[in-house]
């Protein structure tokens, strides 16, 4: 293992469990405000691990799948993941779709379990953990798909977990110390970046599987980051045009 | 079952939010591939179109993200 090879599967992992853990925490923050610590850690640490067996389940069993089908398999999935989010981040940036509001689904959940409180007092617990559970679940589902894939293709599951585990330590870290949604991470600029880079993965594995040995082998990944930072730059500046000329 | 319902849309959004964006992915995929692998395509110029057409789907995407959707 390289620092070249494991270095672009990290980063990757990492960037993307900071945009989903940053989501699920100000959920479990709302659950946690709302209804105490306790449920809020059972629900998160059910959800963790759930995930954590997830990983450890799928990413041995798809290392006995022969590497050129693994890789056409994981680089269509990543393209597939990696230009959808890209396109988000694209059209959010253009102000076409709402960016992510941390401070309005707080306001949502906690209103939501408010709600549920007046109906069903006696099961609130119950409910709170189900909701913390649920949202890391939901959220965690993602940072799964990209650990996996970015880590089984090329050995790096362990770097890529970890890459993932430290997003999540520094989310905690930091959401520990100020107490509340952290609204200020510029998330729509991270999910541009990791859907540059899991597009760039994509197209680079769905080659190898279909045979096509790139030129420059990894450093490949670099120009295909940089031609999809190109289009989503490109997409994000034409689109907010049309949006207006439409609006007019 | 709420649950497995909600964890299945998720799944199936992480992949096929977008379903034009989707199939045209997994066609130029399989064209491709079928270039490369039955008709003895160069791969390299394979690589090329896979490369070159996943941008355009890309920015083609967000463009029609652009327009205004019909009512």
């Amino acid at each position: 293992m390289t620092w070249s090879t494991a270095a672009p599967a990290v980063a990757a992992a990492f960037l993307a469990s900071l945009v989903e853990v940053v989501e699920a925490f100000t959920i479990v923050l709302a659950v946690a405000t709302l209804r105490g610590w306790r449920p809020a850690a059972i629900g998160t640490a059910a959800g963790l691990a759930l995930l954590a067996s997830l990983v450890l389940l799928l990413g041995p069993l798809l290392g006995q799948i022969p590497i050129a089908p693994l890789q056409l398999a994981i680089g269509v999935l990543l393209l597939l993941f990696g230009m959808g989010w890209l396109r988000k981040a694209s059209l959010r940036a253009a102000g076409i779709i709402p960016l992510h509001d941390e401070d309005a689904i707080f306001a949502a959940e906690a209103a939501g379990l408010g709600g549920q409180a007046r109906h069903r007092r006696g099961r609130l617990d119950w409910v709170a953990g189900v909701t913390a559970l649920k949202a890391v679940l939901l959220e965690g589902l993602e940072v799964v798909f990209i650990v996996i894939a970015v880590g089984t293709a090329r050995g790096l599951l362990v770097p890529a977990s970890l890459g993932a585990l430290a997003a999540c330590a520094l989310v905690l870290a930091i959401g520990g110390l100020v107490h509340r949604p952290l609204s200020r991470v510029p998330e729509n600029l991270l999910k541009f970046g990791v859907g540059v880079m899991l597009s760039a993965f994509g197209v680079f594995w769905t080659g190898e599987g279909l045979g096509i040995a790139w030129p420059g082998q990894d450093l490949a990944l670099l120009l295909f980051a940089a031609l999809f930072l190109g289009a989503g730059l490109i997409g994000t500046v034409v689109a907010r045009r049309l949006s207006v000329e439409f609006a007019q | 079952m709420t649950m497995l319902k909600e964890l299945a849309g998720e799944l199936i959004g992480m992949f096929a939010g977008e379903r034009r964006l989707t199939i045209s992915v997994l066609a130029t995929v399989a064209v491709v591939g079928s270039l490369v692998d039955f008709i003895g395509f160069d791969p390299l110029l394979g690589g090329a179109a896979l490369l070159l057409g996943c941008l355009t789907l890309f920015v083609d995407s967000v463009l029609r993200g652009a327009r205004p959707r019909r009512p």
